[in-house]
């Protein structure tokens, strides 16, 4: 959004270029809501599903649109509360989308997207990862893994990598539905693993000093951290436990999943196991092109928010390109596409960035392929990577056990 | 019409809610006592509300009340008509967790209040901050209100209206009958008792006002109307969690208070009202054609530096806030001369 | 508690309570002279931090106006560390002219001064993250080059490790109560302080220049803000916009536990409550940021004046 002021970079132009060129001028766009967090401290989650979001925009355009009618993003900041959600989405709404794309936090979703259920509009949730979302209602979808199937593949990675472990600490932000959430299933794979799991200590999202917390369990020799929380707290947890001796294996959740953790553990960051729901090195049509983009406009690798909004923003236009074969949009009103869309975008097979993906008729998603990926940093201590250490295909196993509550 | 409804029906709901917040930091106030505990008493009425309308009012069985205080429940959800569709929650249940909410929180004042408010002045903020911050720490940490996650999934009275505006039936009354009250308590005796304090404790007690008492009165009664509408507003959100009762938001409604005026009850009222639509206002300006780029997207990115910026420019351009006692008798009145204005 | 964490968790409690103690010494000035807490020092500790940011040289990140902006010099750290606290202490008279100013020439309410300060903390917040985004930026490793991360004060077996950065924060912490106490006790400008602190009315009457005193006061609390803040962001990097923001509300209960205008009370106010948030039981860490504010809400209602306070002053 932003940079757009300062850099139109080559790629945009040749894509705004080849918008002009494959779509009819006079084609009236068809309008996807993006709402997610563009401001308040979750801003950095929500900047860069808006680009993920964008970058999609620009591509499935540039591919002809919805059968030569391009598409308009309509985006709208939910800020980091869940007011902000509900105003976010009464705001698209009204605006005429048929769908959404959002909102960034799972405590968001509780609170928006029953409204988007009453007004029968689709939502895709590209990050909410909590228990119960699809359930809200039948017009609900995500994109985002539950953290139930993604999380664990971290912890049987660390066992692969140092079979000696035995205790296990565990970190969680406990103002963060998150990171709850996650812990829970972490605490619960610790235990099914049968491993010793130390008295698990919690902090906040806020705290920038973790020091009471580690002392708390270094003298109990643990040989696995686990941390669940955000990028800054969660970063600075890791280096204060490196810098307080601690040698052992560390896996982060989720929250710690993007490049933003780097300035805050620096060199410490070396070495963090994270699952991934997706991962740049993915081989596809649709992700070479993705992380194409995003590099050049960007200058790093896509991060996994990126990455789900992008899929997000493609399940609707796929499923509006079915609909307009099959139906044809311009025979619906507005009430009818948004009824319409939801039911085609649950029974179709998608190949997207995160691999190929299909729905649940709750709107659960179906995925394939999780990844562990290391953090590894550059000499500078300032920059690093994901480097991907670990496949897991879940479609060999059996339907993944259900968690109960946490 | 539909249209307005569509965008701003929640945000109309939104700012009644807000509106009762202000009254009830504003009836301490009246007293002299500047208390910034009023999210906490919200943060209580929405979890009394969430976990009565997911886990008691529900008819799963070994859930209920004991008589006869369920079947009491149950006359008055016959009693209160049912939403239109007549397939939603109760009204008269939304109601009856208001006032649970509210009395608990009244409870919860008397006992807080007794100590705290023999402090005075940023004494008494800071205590009442204290009690805010405690509390959301320890609901992160029952299990009855879920943690981080908190509560989800509320039932909701009016399940087919997504703008949630038909929530109108309770809101309007609602605020108009706190508005009422304070409005009534104004000119009551206990209402005189209230400015007298604030205006001089002293010269008050001597002329045999007890003192705590009303600072305990306001307090509760602020604390009530707080409590109740935390109940409705968790309905209103579909879910509660311990980020409801936050300091962000004791400053945020001190703000409504000191913007619209401290010293009318319409004063609060006003400032809620229009620093909770500001933001959406904004929202919708940057969304105007024909803008030059670099505006449309300042308004959109920085709406909250704007927001801060009316905030504390608007403290300095209406010191008295926006309404102010001598302004509505000026306005009654418009041949009578101006009382003098001076520092409060 | 075994006396090895006994030991550490003193440690871990002296080293943040320095944290809280520097945060603090901001607001308690301020306090000392006019009565009122600015709610702004947040956003000034976080600007000093940014500020040192840009003048090292550093590079911002991808999102905000200043998308990819350095400045064409760097300066060394100690340099820029003094030069963003000349920074920030500005931040901070700006904001004593246009927000605090005004009211104090209408004899406004305090109640005023206290919303507008608020106001003013909301907009620097979101021109931050506007100008600069809202990633977290880190302050290269070069900068404490040559120190090691953490000294062992214990042995091999029983460990007793302090972080390097908070043993620099602490040594800092002190001369900057040191200057400070002799500033204000032996100068004839820090005599003239307490002077205006004691009762402004009577100062002015003695021809003290109340208003040019309380800019520098805005001054000198911007300054040590300024400064506080980059170091702390040295020690958990700048987390973003909200990163003073976080310490605003413990900073109030460490001001009020060690006497509100008090500056050793805020110092020794600080170490308590650090101490008192590590000496919590292992199982009981979830109500570890709960403590401050039990903390704050019974020594109001015990002793209001705090621990080094005199009796209670009955400003607003």
């Amino acid at each position: 959004m932003k940079k757009s002021f300062f850099a139109v970079s080559s790629v945009s132009l040749a894509l705004m270029l080849g918008v002009g060129a494959a779509i009819a001028q006079d084609a009236e766009p068809i309008r996807i809501g993006v709402a997610v967090a563009q401001t308040s401290n979750v801003a950095l989650l929500g900047q860069e599903q808006v680009i993920g979001a964008e970058i999609a925009a620009q591509y499935f355009n540039d591919l002809g649109g919805i059968n030569g009618r391009p598409i308009e993003l309509v985006i709208q900041d939910t800020a980091g509360d869940e007011a902000g959600a509900i105003n976010a989405f009464n705001t698209v709404i009204a605006e005429g989308v048929v769908g959404i794309v959002g909102p960034t936090l799972s405590q968001q979703a509780f609170a928006a997207d029953p409204i988007a259920e009453a007004a029968r509009v689709p939502v895709i949730a590209p990050s909410n990862t909590a228990r119960g979302i699809p359930e809200i209602g039948a017009y609900i979808a995500r994109v985002s893994a539950p953290v139930a199937l993604v999380a664990p593949n971290a912890v049987r990675t660390a066992l692969e990598f140092d079979p000696e472990i035995q205790r296990v600490a565990v970190f969680f932000a406990q103002n963060d539905a998150f990171a709850t959430s996650e812990t829970g299933t972490f605490q619960e794979t610790v235990t099914a693993l049968g491993l010793e799991l130390l008295p698990v200590q919690t902090f906040q999202t806020t705290d920038t000093d973790f020091t009471t917390q580690i002392t708390n369990i270094l003298p109990l020799n643990p040989d696995l951290a686990i941390v669940s929380g955000l990028a800054a707290d969660g970063g600075n947890l890791v280096r204060q436990l490196r810098e307080l001796g601690y040698e052992g294996l560390i896996v982060g959740g989720n929250g710690l999943n993007t490049a933003n953790i780097f300035p805050v553990c620096q060199a410490f960051c070396d070495g963090i196991l994270i699952a991934q729901a997706y991962s740049y090195s993915y081989e596809n049509e649709v992700n070479s092109a993705f992380r194409d983009i995003y590099f050049e406009q960007q200058g790093k690798e896509p991060p996994q928010f990126s990455g789900q909004a992008f899929a997000g923003v493609q399940v609707f236009v796929e499923a509006l390109i079915e609909l307009d074969n099959t139906v044809g949009l311009d025979t619906l009103d507005l009430a009818a596409t948004r009824d319409q869309l939801n039911t085609t975008l649950l029974g179709l097979t998608y190949d997207t960035p995160l691999g190929v993906i299909s729905f649940t008729p709750e709107g659960e998603i179906n995925q394939g392929t999780f990844y562990v990926a290391q953090i590894s940093m550059n000499e500078d201590g300032q920059t690093g990577s994901f480097v991907f250490v670990n496949t897991i295909d879940v479609t060999a196993e059996a339907t993944p056990e259900a968690t109960p509550a946490s | 019409m539909d249209q307005f409804i569509t965008t701003y029906g929640f945000l109309i709901i939104m700012m009644m809610l807000q509106a009762v917040l202000a009254l009830s930091l504003y009836l301490p106030l009246m007293a002299g006592q500047l208390s910034l505990a009023t999210p906490g008493f919200f943060a209580i009425g929405g979890y009394v509300a969430a976990v009565l309308s997911t886990q008691k009012f529900l008819p799963a069985p070994g859930t209920t009340f004991p008589e006869p205080l369920q079947s009491f429940v149950t006359w008055l959800a016959t009693v209160f008509p049912l939403t239109p569709t007549g397939q939603g929650f109760p009204i008269g249940l939304v109601l009856v967790e208001m006032v649970i909410g509210g009395l608990l929180c009244g409870l919860v004042a008397i006992l807080i209040g007794l100590p705290a408010l023999r402090l005075r002045g940023i004494y008494l903020a800071l205590a009442t901050i204290a009690f805010v911050e405690v509390l959301r720490v320890v609901s992160l940490n029952l299990p009855i209100t879920g943690g981080a996650i908190g509560i989800f999934g509320i039932p909701q009275p009016f399940p087919t209206d997504a703008t949630k505006f038909s929530y109108i039936v309770i809101a309007l009354p609602f605020l108009l009958l706190c508005m009422a009250y304070v409005y009534r308590l104004e000119r009551s005796r206990v209402g005189r008792a209230f400015i007298a304090l604030r205006e001089d404790e002293l010269a008050a007690t001597a002329m045999g006002i007890n003192p705590t008492y009303h600072k305990v009165l306001a307090f509760a009664m602020g604390a009530v109307m707080a409590g109740m509408a935390g109940a409705m507003t968790a309905h209103v959100l579909n879910t509660w969690n311990a980020r409801q009762g936050t300091f962000d938001a004791s400053i945020l409604i001190l703000a409504y208070v000191i913007i619209g005026g401290s010293r009318t009850f319409l004063g609060p009222v006003v400032g809620a009202l229009l620093l909770t639509a500001l933001p959406e206002v904004l929202r919708q300006v940057a969304g105007i054609d024909g803008l030059p780029d670099f505006l449309a997207a300042f308004l959109r990115d920085g709406r909250l530096v704007i927001y801060g910026f009316l905030i504390a420019f608007g403290v300095l351009s209406f010191p008295q806030g926006l309404l102010t006692p001598e302004l509505l008798k000026r306005k009654k009145k418009a041949s009578a001369p101006l009382p003098p204005t001076g520092g409060g | 508690m075994e006396l090895t964490t006994l030991l550490q968790q003193l440690i871990n409690g002296l080293s943040i309570g320095s944290v809280y103690a520097i945060f603090a010494l901001g607001y308690t000035l301020i306090f000392s002279i006019l009565g009122i807490i600015n709610f702004a020092h947040g956003a000034v500790f976080t600007m000093g931090a940014y500020f040192t940011y840009a003048l090292i040289g550093s590079r911002f990140g991808f999102n905000g106006i200043f998308a990819n902006a350095q400045l064409p010099f760097g300066l060394p750290f100690p340099l820029a560390l003094i030069a963003g606290g000349v920074l920030a202490g500005l931040v901070g008279v700006l904001i004593e002219r246009t927000t605090f100013r005004p009211l104090r020439r209408r004899g406004a309410d305090p109640l005023l001064t206290l919303v507008s300060s608020l106001g003013m903390a909301v907009a620097l917040v979101n021109l931050i993250q506007y100008f600069v985004g809202a990633e977290a930026y880190s302050y290269p490793s070069s900068v404490l080059a040559g120190l090691p991360p953490s000294i062992n004060f214990g042995t091999p077996e029983k460990p007793l490790i302090v972080r390097t950065v908070q043993i620099v924060i602490a040594i800092i912490s002190l001369i900057i109560l040191v200057g400070l106490t002799l500033f204000i006790n032996k100068t004839k400008t820090g005599r003239a302080l307490r002077a205006v602190s004691e009762d402004g009315t009577t100062a002015s009457l003695l021809g003290i220049n109340t208003d040019r005193l309380i800019v520098l006061t805005f001054f000198i609390s911007g300054f040590v803000g300024g400064i506080a803040g980059t170091l702390v962001g040295l020690s958990v990097t700048i987390t973003g916009p909200y990163f003073g923001i976080a310490f605003g509300l413990k900073g109030l209960a460490v001001i009020v536990l060690g006497g509100m205008g008090n500056i050793p009370g805020a110092v020794l106010g600080g170490l308590v409550i650090g101490i008192a948030e590590n000496l919590l039981p292992a199982s009981a860490v979830a109500y570890k940021d709960a403590i401050a504010f039990a903390i704050l809400f019974i020594v109001l209602l015990v002793r209001p004046q705090g621990i080094l306070g005199r009796a209670q002053i009955t400003k607003v």
